[in-house]
């Protein structure tokens, strides 16, 4: 009993990271329609500027992590101002195949800075353990599913109370209206990839310390991050956070108890299973032309 | 006339290649022949993956998933079957085009974006499966041994052993697949494609089944892919489940757009370029992977159309 | 007699809003009639209903007496339906005349080993094929650009060449989403005259119209639509002065 609660959390915690990385995703598409594949790699670089924050400047945890979010903000702003603006008008295929290379480009140049070697940050959190009964887990785990509530609600007030956060809003239910009445196209669009970084710094600041950290690992993230917003029905947020937390949960339980080796294969399984059932996904609707 | 005399000229100077580069480069003749292979199974792949995405617009990613398991079916038939050459390229070709069937059906009732990612999915799903099925397909391990091709049987037979001997199997498989690619974007059929393309609802209201035509070039893209995959795996005797990773996406998707999506003369073009890259850049392999990269960005924002189209409007410029 | 082309109780809701609700339509052969109605009174996703693009929530549609509701849209095209769009659609990419030799695709579907073979019979058919096409090209007064790409064309030649393309397959009945909208007087002009011809040559045509000196002008028949409701159907000159009709443009 313990053993299938420990995996659930254990779950739990993922779904924790796929949920901030996804949602990263349904606000880019959701915002400015637009499908980011190099998303996974914001993670990844926010992974390497964590462990270089904390393993190599020895910085305190809690600052280590807002380096790496505030970093990944700073790149995602980037991002947008520079290769985002130059492919948003254009037809999916090229914004696909663009963000595609991106990310190619981006692994790469991270196996040449900081090797195929796999690297480990282990905190004091990560390595000491909460116990009750014969329940073992992680004080990390329990900080990033505390981490994770907190964000997300943060990110409800954001959207829902700031002028930009409305704007966001706005933005994703009729782009042309929004430039039409004055809202700033661009900086919504920055604010949103920047946000995007932000959370996907923050969530690798939280996670890392559990896992390794190695130059391929965004790729894997991303498609899995994919498959949560598909589940969930495309740029709907609130649907990929829930998706995120059963791809994560079933993920864990799959690898504990069907077959470690094919765990990451359970996020497609899945996603091919919903999308036969209901194409528009499951919170999504469906929409006439 | 002069036309037919370049193809003509062009055809047989590609035949004798092997006694040209001989002649030329006498110490690094295998070498060269052996990039050549490449080029040629890579020009055909190319060609397979622009039926679909150049073609029809349908932008799938999981072209490397039906070139594995067309490699990984005419291996292990090869290997652990003993069936003849011939009888496991068919097997590759219907292996894959199954494939395409089968995941087809579902992957065309999602949109654009979707469809993309579920494609990449199954790619995905395909190498780990490859990667951790190692009572079938030895994993890690690879599928050693995988002979050498023979053609028919006895006294009557082909052994396609040596270099020279594949480029011209290689040639062969180039120069079909380069036919049926025209024959299937050209007239008719090639107007439905690109019609498909450019606006599906229209093309619906012309009479045109958009299903019927996706999944017609997905599934022959496939079965091409998984036949260019036994190829592949007779000449490099060993497979092993790298050669189903992303990166050959990339690859594929470089050639198109470097060449020229949606023309045969681009797609050429860009295999050619593609293969002689590495030997320009003298880099490690991952910095070359961060050129491809960075190239691809650059031609799929500044020129999408591609070397072959930008070459052939230089061209047409100087008419007054 | 049975009309061509019936709507029976035709409803589709949208998240909550019903944007045509229980309207009947019917069509005799040769008729000329227009679907009119303030903006948002659902009456291109009518059009996107009878034509399969929408599912539709209720009601039935039949052509030529047999049932085509929640048909796909290619299978309703290849019955006899020919349907045109309000943003002028046409293959950017492909060639004037090609964009009209699609337009032939199902009518002369042979197998690839006829082809192979060059027989007769297809070069009879791909002759006569482009023959049609040059003539509607004529028709339209676009006989001059067969080659040009129709991407670069202007957006008024665009919707000369998504007419001429639709006549093609030579379709029964034709439904024209707002053909005379944002194009010149000129145009507008002369794609009166183009429907006056279908007519003349005993097509039956529903068009979607804004532009009331066209309705009025060329209408046999007027169909108002308000809030997806059908309010009003009758003569050109009825319409005009019905009460219901004004209130629904004007307000009360």
């Amino acid at each position: 009993m313990e053993d299938l609660l420990e995996q659930t959390i254990h779950g739990l915690t993922l779904g924790s990271m796929y949920a901030m990385v996804a949602t990263g995703l349904a606000l880019m598409f959701g915002v400015v329609r637009l499908v980011n594949f190099a998303h996974g790699e914001f993670f990844m670089l926010g992974a390497y500027t964590f462990w270089f924050a904390f393993q190599e400047l020895d910085l305190p945890y809690p600052v280590a992590g807002l380096v790496a979010a505030a970093a990944m903000a700073a790149f995602g702003g980037v991002y947008q101002r520079t290769i985002i603006r130059a492919i948003l008008e254009r037809s999916w295929h090229v914004q696909l195949i663009a963000t595609l290379a991106t990310s190619i480009v981006l692994t790469n140049l991270a196996v040449i800075v900081f090797g195929t070697q796999a690297k480990e940050v282990p905190t004091r959190l990560s390595a000491t353990v909460f116990q009750a009964g014969g329940l073992r887990i992680a004080w990390q785990r329990l900080l990033v599913l505390g981490a994770s509530v907190v964000i997300f609600a943060a990110l409800h007030w954001f959207v829902k109370r700031t002028k930009i956060g409305k704007a966001m809003r706005a933005m994703s239910q009729n782009r042309e209206a929004c430039a039409v009445v004055g809202v700033d196209v661009q900086r919504v669009a920055l604010v949103t990839f920047a946000l995007g970084g932000l959370l996907a710094g923050g969530a690798a600041a939280l996670v890392t310390p559990l896992f390794n950290i190695f130059p391929d690992m965004g790729a894997l993230l991303t498609l899995k991050a994919f498959a949560a917003v598909i589940v969930g029905g495309f740029g709907y947020v609130h649907g990929a956070i829930a998706a995120s937390f059963i791809i994560g949960v079933s993920e864990s339980l799959a690898a504990g108890y069907i077959s470690y080796a094919y765990k990451d294969a359970i996020a497609f399984v899945i996603m091919i299973a919903v999308l036969l059932w209901r194409p528009q996904g499951l919170f999504g609707r469906r929409i006439g032309i | 006339m002069l036309r037919w005399s370049g193809w003509f000229v062009g055809g047989v100077a590609l035949a004798v290649m092997p006694w040209l580069v001989g002649a030329a480069f006498p110490a690094q003749q295998r070498y060269i022949l052996h990039i050549l292979v490449f080029t040629g199974l890579f020009a055909a792949l190319a060609l397979s993956y622009d039926l679909v995405v150049g073609h029809v617009g349908s932008l799938s990613l999981a072209h490397p998933a039906f070139f594995g398991i067309g490699a990984y079916a005419a291996a292990l038939l090869a290997t652990r079957a003993g069936w003849p050459f011939l009888a496991g390229l068919t097997a590759a070709l219907v292996c894959a085009g199954l494939a395409a069937l089968l995941i087809g059906v579902p992957a065309f009732r999602l949109a654009e974006h979707s469809f993309a990612i579920g494609t990449l999915g199954f790619a995905l799903v395909t190498h780990v499966v490859v990667t951790n099925w190692v009572e079938f397909t030895r994993g890690p391990l690879c599928v050693t041994g995988i002979p050498r091709p023979v053609i028919g049987v006895g006294a009557l037979s082909l052994r396609i052993t040596t270099v020279p001997h594949y480029y011209w199997l290689a040639l062969t498989a180039l120069a079909l697949v380069a036919l049926l690619y025209r024959g299937l974007t050209t007239f008719r059929l090639g107007r439905a494609f690109n019609a498909v393309r450019d606006d599906e609802a229209l093309a619906a209201t012309a009479g045109i089944n958009p299903l019927k035509y996706r999944m017609l070039s997905f599934v022959i893209g496939a079965a091409l892919a998984g036949g260019i995959g036994a190829l592949y795996a007779h000449y490099i005797t060993v497979l092993c489940p790298e050669e189903l990773t992303i990166a050959l996406t990339v690859n594929l998707l470089v050639i198109l757009f470097l060449g020229g999506v949606g023309s045969l003369r681009g797609v050429v073009l860009g295999a050619v370029l593609f293969t002689a890259l590495p030997e320009i850049l003298r880099v490690a392999p991952t910095w070359r992977l961060v050129i491809y990269g960075l190239l691809l960005l650059l031609m799929v924002i500044k020129w999408p159309e591609g070397l072959d189209a930008a070459l052939r409007r230089a061209g047409r410029r100087p008419r007054a | 007699m049975t009309p061509l082309f019936e709507v029976r109780g035709l409803t589709k809701r949208f998240l909550g809003i019903t944007a045509v609700d229980g309207v009947d339509l019917a069509l005799e052969r040769g008729e000329l009639v227009s679907l009119i109605g303030p903006n948002g009174s659902g009456k291109t996703t009518f059009f996107n209903c009878v034509t399969g693009f929408l599912p539709v929530d209720g009601g039935r549609v039949f052509f030529r007496g047999g049932e085509i509701t929640g048909a796909p849209p290619y299978r309703i095209a290849r019955l006899g339906i020919a349907r045109t769009f309000q943003i002028v659609s046409v293959f950017a990419r492909l060639t004037v005349l090609e964009n009209l030799l699609v337009f032939l695709q199902q009518h002369q579907e042979e197998n690839f080993a006829g082809r192979l073979l060059r027989s007769r019979r297809i070069h009879r058919l791909e002759d006569q094929a482009l023959e049609r096409a040059r003539s509607l090209l004529a028709l339209v007064g676009l006989a001059r650009v067969p080659t040009t790409l129709a991407g670069t064309l202007s957006y008024g030649q665009r919707k000369l060449l998504a007419f001429a393309a639709a006549l093609m397959p030579e379709p029964e009945l034709i439904l024209l989403d707002e053909p005379t909208a944002a194009v010149n007087p000129t145009m507008i002009n002369q794609m009166k005259e183009l429907i006056l011809a279908l007519h003349r040559l005993g097509k039956t045509v529903l068009l979607v119209e804004h532009n009331m000196d066209v309705v009025m002008d060329i209408s046999q028949r007027v169909v108002v639509l308000d809030h997806g409701q059908k309010i009003a159907e009758g003569p050109p000159q009825a319409i005009r002065r019905d009460p219901r009709v004004l209130e629904a443009y004007f307000g009360r």
